[in-house]
């Protein structure tokens, strides 16, 4: 006879939310969202509310600084993705190891792609705000 | 002292034993068989559903397909008269509706229920009745929206319905009210399909399949079932606004009364761009899933089609003004979002070029399946590239509403959605009809399609860049489109034969050809893992997985899962059982019990299809009437079939491991379905208060002087009303727990007066301020504000009567109390409406010096 081993069920919320391992996914790209939706209405709210034509030499040192504040950010997640998750940055990924290690250097490795994206996209919207120099 | 069973080593099966065998299947077959003859429509089963879905897709697809071919007759001479310009708005708008509302959208659900159960090894998803409701409310909506066109009262305002030619009554009639009442029934459809999914990915997982071992088609569900919660809601807002103008002339659109258009635009394509991607990536998802078959190897860089997927779903919320470039906002603005709809094609380029990957380094089988995917790949790259050029904003400048854009847009949906999806269907037809499909039909569907389709809409792309414009009902000779017009039309009519071959093929009755062997492609993924002939239980018994590609790597696999070696191999207690597992390591947490074939769901979904449909009317009385029948159905389904005491704590699920047969809390899907509806709910409320920031940057005199601001003090006695109703939620949980459960039905029920008189407060102060829904734009989004947290509240009072009796009937107890805690979460959800909706009304205004 098998022995009668009992599960404990550990429950959803705390572990996710303690090791960090869905969190991490999402948190470059929102970082993005928010940088874009704060530049986005950064300059329409000023552009709005002082009319055409007038310079955006200020918003546009705003959505610039923003910018260098989330690329810090995501450099910050980047660097934990590697220390703690073990993420590394290969093409050829073959992390298929059906352990707790292999599902952190999976999230791991995947948030680091996300840290890479999400900074070039920033990137992406900062440049507007540099060549546009009056609404 | 309990202890986590170590999956990876669990203890041997028993022997096999042929009569013990035999026994299970006996039972699982009685626990999951499909009602026969009339009686089919009960069944909830993803397999019965998901068909249904998939053929009711497709019967709309052939009729916006008929639509097109109609508008493609018209435009096939100059001055042409052989449709009514009014007819030719409602099929040009019923097109476009019907093809993205009717087909693209819930083609994506109906492949997901029909497949993903089986992907992941699991017997069904954690909600079918909530599939099978969500099913009925799609074929009653589209029913009613199609069938409009009959009567002539079809929506003619183009399929994004721009205000002010759909808020306008000299311009828009009927139509406008039944696309707006009709979609916002189908759009219920969608979130209800999206809950399903998610969880379904989330928690119903086959112990083992870690995080890093999903399968990448239920990666794109997950991200595309999030991207729905996250785009629908802000249009069912969109939806609430237009329909309250133009049922009892609310101002929101109306530039006399301090509307503003420009609103609808924004909410629409806050849901519309988005919508793209909802489309594209599950046809994508399929590709990624027939590939790695083909190429007999794992695809190349997995874990970057995860980042793909995942970045796109970010990116795509951040490109919808570009559908309104040419709208007169500022250019800093449109750079925005020229810039990001440059860089989405960043991570949409990376999967291409996995998917090339993965063919240069294998060595492909050629097939019918790969035949689509790779057209779809090519047709999909040049819509790309074109879209590229669009989402330039000089150009789009030039090409904006011109059948520039038509070619584009059909270049990438026809490229990244329908072919990926008829390479599924060739695919996977074999797993739900254990037949095969004629190659040499499917062959000549590919190219004539491959064919109509260029012929088609090339061309397009020379007609827009000489001027013409979309939807533009006849031209004259003088223009010089003709020649080219005609070549389209040919094509078209080409493409669609190229359809009809298609559908012959997948409906030629082959009840006597030879069943398919088992895995007939030799795939890797677990819904090949059935049993040929077909069985209703989905798998024999859940297996332990710990490879990608199990069917491949786990060699013993399919020979332990038939003799009932892994989890749940009988059905002793007569109950339909899944086993519910956790987010990161699909570690099992319980078994659930799921509901059986019932009619509850369809009364439901008929009741609620009434609702939207009379109200389309204006017959009011009915409406109330079939709404109590929605919601007495609805009741009667979640009390006989949700949250039932078990007859004993736990069970053995097989090899040594006891599951509980209960949960609640977080550890519950149920709960994670309520969190996940509010997020959606939370979204749509977003809508709402995005249209008041909205409001106040685009209109300089939005928010009216002090006289006119409704109360502070009452509206702060609301707050504080709303806020003690909430509380009370709470403490009944916890004195339920704490064995008390007559305080915990007092706490309930007392919390129901005092949210009416919190609400009552509110609309004191907005009534007593004199404001006026009808007069301006500020006063309607007060009183829609009101109005969403009015609704609220009564389903709240509904839930928490409902939780009471509960109680009182003991089907809620101290030990087993789900339903108090999904009431509990649904009532945070509320406390923080409520807050914003009074930062909103008294803390806002004051700010800004408006008191």
């Amino acid at each position: 006879m098998a022995p009668r081993r009992k599960i404990v069920p550990p429950g959803d919320a705390p572990r996710v939310i303690d090791q960090g391992s869905v969190w991490i996914l999402v948190a470059a790209p929102s970082i993005w969202a928010a940088h874009f939706l704060i530049s986005y209405w950064v300059a329409a709210i000023w552009c709005a509310k002082l009319g055409r034509g007038t310079s955006l030499a200020e918003p546009r040192w705003i959505i610039a600084g923003l910018g260098a504040l989330c690329i810090g950010a995501i450099i910050g997640l980047a660097v934990l993705a590697v220390r703690r998750y073990g993420g590394v940055f290969v093409i050829f990924e073959e992390i298929t190891e059906s352990s707790e290690r292999g599902r952190d250097r999976f999230v791991g490795h995947v948030a680091l792609l996300l840290c890479v994206l999400s900074a070039a996209a920033i990137l992406f919207t900062v440049i507007p705000g540099m060549v546009l120099g009056q609404c | 002292m309990t202890e986590e069973i170590d999956l990876s080593k669990p203890p041997p099966a028993e022997p096999y034993d042929r009569a013990r065998d035999e026994a299970q299947r006996a039972r699982l077959m009685k626990v999951w068989e499909t009602p026969t003859g009339w009686r089919r429509i009960s069944a909830v089963n993803n397999s019965s559903v998901g068909k249904w879905y998939l053929l009711t897709s497709f019967a709309f697809f052939t009729f916006a397909g008929f639509l097109a071919l109609l508008i493609r007759a018209q435009l096939a001479v100059p001055n042409n008269d052989l449709l009514s310009q009014s007819l030719y708005n409602q099929l040009f708008t019923l097109h476009g509706t019907a093809m993205m509302f009717l087909f693209a959208v819930p083609i994506f659900e109906a492949v997901a229920i029909l497949i993903l159960p089986e992907i992941l090894g699991a017997r069904d998803l954690p909600f079918p009745r909530l599939s099978a409701f969500g099913y009925w409310c799609f074929l009653i909506g589209g029913i009613f929206v199609c069938g409009s066109v009959f009567f002539g009262v079809a929506p003619d305002g183009g399929w994004f319905m721009y205000t002010p030619l759909s808020s306008d009554p000299d311009y828009s009639g009927l139509g406008a009210d039944i696309w707006l009442l009709g979609l916002s029934f189908i759009e219920v459809s969608s979130i209800a399909a999206a809950v399903e999914l998610i969880v379904g990915v989330l928690k119903s997982r086959p112990p083992g399949m870690r995080l890093n071992l999903i399968p990448l088609y239920c990666w794109y569900v997950l991200v595309v079932a999030g991207m729905i919660l996250f785009a629908f809601p802000p249009l069912i807002a969109g939806d609430l606004l237009l329909e309250m103008e133009r049922a009892f002339g609310w101002a929101f659109f109306d530039p006399d009364r301090g509307g503003d258009p420009l609103l609808w635009q924004h909410l629409f394509w806050i849901f519309g761009h988005p919508e793209v991607y909802i489309i594209f990536l599950p046809s994508i998802a399929l590709i990624a899933t027939i590939l790695p078959t083909f190429a007999g190897r794992p695809m190349v860089g997995h874990s970057w089609i995860v980042l793909s997927a995942v970045g796109v779903a970010f990116l795509s919320f951040g490109l919808w003004v570009h559908h309104m470039f040419t709208t007169g906002l500022p250019e800093i603005s449109l750079s925005f979002f020229s810039a990001a709809s440059e860089a989405v094609a960043v991570p949409t380029g990376i999967q291409i070029f996995c998917f090339i990957a993965t063919m240069l380094v294998s060595k492909l089988r050629r097939s019918v399946p790969m035949l689509f995917a790779g057209g779809a790949l090519a047709i999909f790259v040049f819509g790309g590239l074109t879209g590229v050029m669009v989402a330039l904003v000089p150009f789009d400048w030039q090409a904006h509403d011109s059948y520039f854009v038509v070619a584009h847009l059909h270049y990438t949906l026809i490229g990244g959605m329908l072919f990926p999806l008829f390479a599924g269907v060739h695919y996977w037809y074999p797993f739900v009809t254990q037949k095969r499909m004629s190659d040499r039909l499917g062959r000549w569907s590919f190219w004539l399609m491959f064919g109509g389709f260029n012929l088609a809409f090339l061309p397009m792309h020379w007609t827009g860049v000489m001027g013409m414009p979309r939807r533009v009902w006849t031209y004259d000779v003088t223009d010089g489109w003709a020649v080219l017009n005609m070549v389209s039309t040919i094509g078209a009519f080409v493409f669609a034969a190229g359809f009809v071959v298609l559908a012959v093929n997948v409906l030629w009755p082959r009840g006597k050809a030879p069943l398919v062997v088992r895995n007939l492609w030799n795939a890797g993924t677990m819904e090949w893992s059935g049993e040929v002939p077909d069985k209703p239980w989905g798998v024999r018994s859940i297996p332990y997985i710990h490879t990608r590609y199990p069917l491949w790597e786990q060699k013993e696999l399919l020979g332990e899962m038939d003799r009932g070696e892994w989890f749940l191999p009988d059905a002793e207690e007569g109950k339909r059982e899944l086993i519910i597992t956790d987010i990161l390591d699909a570690r099992p947490l319980y078994v659930q019990r799921v509901g059986g074939p019932s009619y509850l769901t369809l009364g439901s979904a008929f009741c609620l299809g009434a609702v939207f449909i009379l109200a389309t009317f204006h017959l009011w009385a009915l409406t109330l009437l079939f709404g109590a029948g929605f919601i007495g159905f609805t009741l009667w389904w979640l009390w006989t079939g949700t949250s039932e005491i078990p007859e004993k704590p736990e069970k053995m699920a097989g090899r040594g491991l006891v599951l509980p047969t209960y949960a609640q809390g977080n550890n519950s899907p149920g709960w994670w379905a309520v969190f996940i509806t509010m997020t959606g709910d939370m979204t749509a409320f977003m809508g709402l208060v995005f249209s008041y920031f909205f409001y106040w940057t685009a209109l300089p005199d939005f928010l009216p002087g002090a006289a006119k601001l409704p109360g502070f003090g009452w509206l702060l006695i609301g707050l504080a009303l709303l806020l003690a109703s909430w509380l009370t939620a709470l403490a009944a949980r916890e004195r339920l727990a704490g064995g008390s459960a007559g305080q915990a039905m007092a706490l309930l029920v007392a919390g129901v007066p005092l949210g009416a008189a919190g609400i009552g407060a509110w609309g004191w102060a907005a009534w007593s301020a004199g404001l006026d829904p009808t007069e301006a734009s500020f006063d309607a989004t007060v009183w829609v504000l009101i109005l969403w947290m009015g609704l609220h509240l009564l389903l709240d009072a509904v839930m928490r009567l409902y939780v009471a009796a509960r109680i009182w009937r003991k089907r809620c107890t101290p030990r087993y109390r789900a339903d108090s805690a999904n009431l509990t979460l649904f009532t945070h959800f509320l406390a923080l409406t409520a807050v914003v909706i009074f930062a909103l009304l008294a803390l806002f205004p004051m700010l800004m010096g408006g008191a």
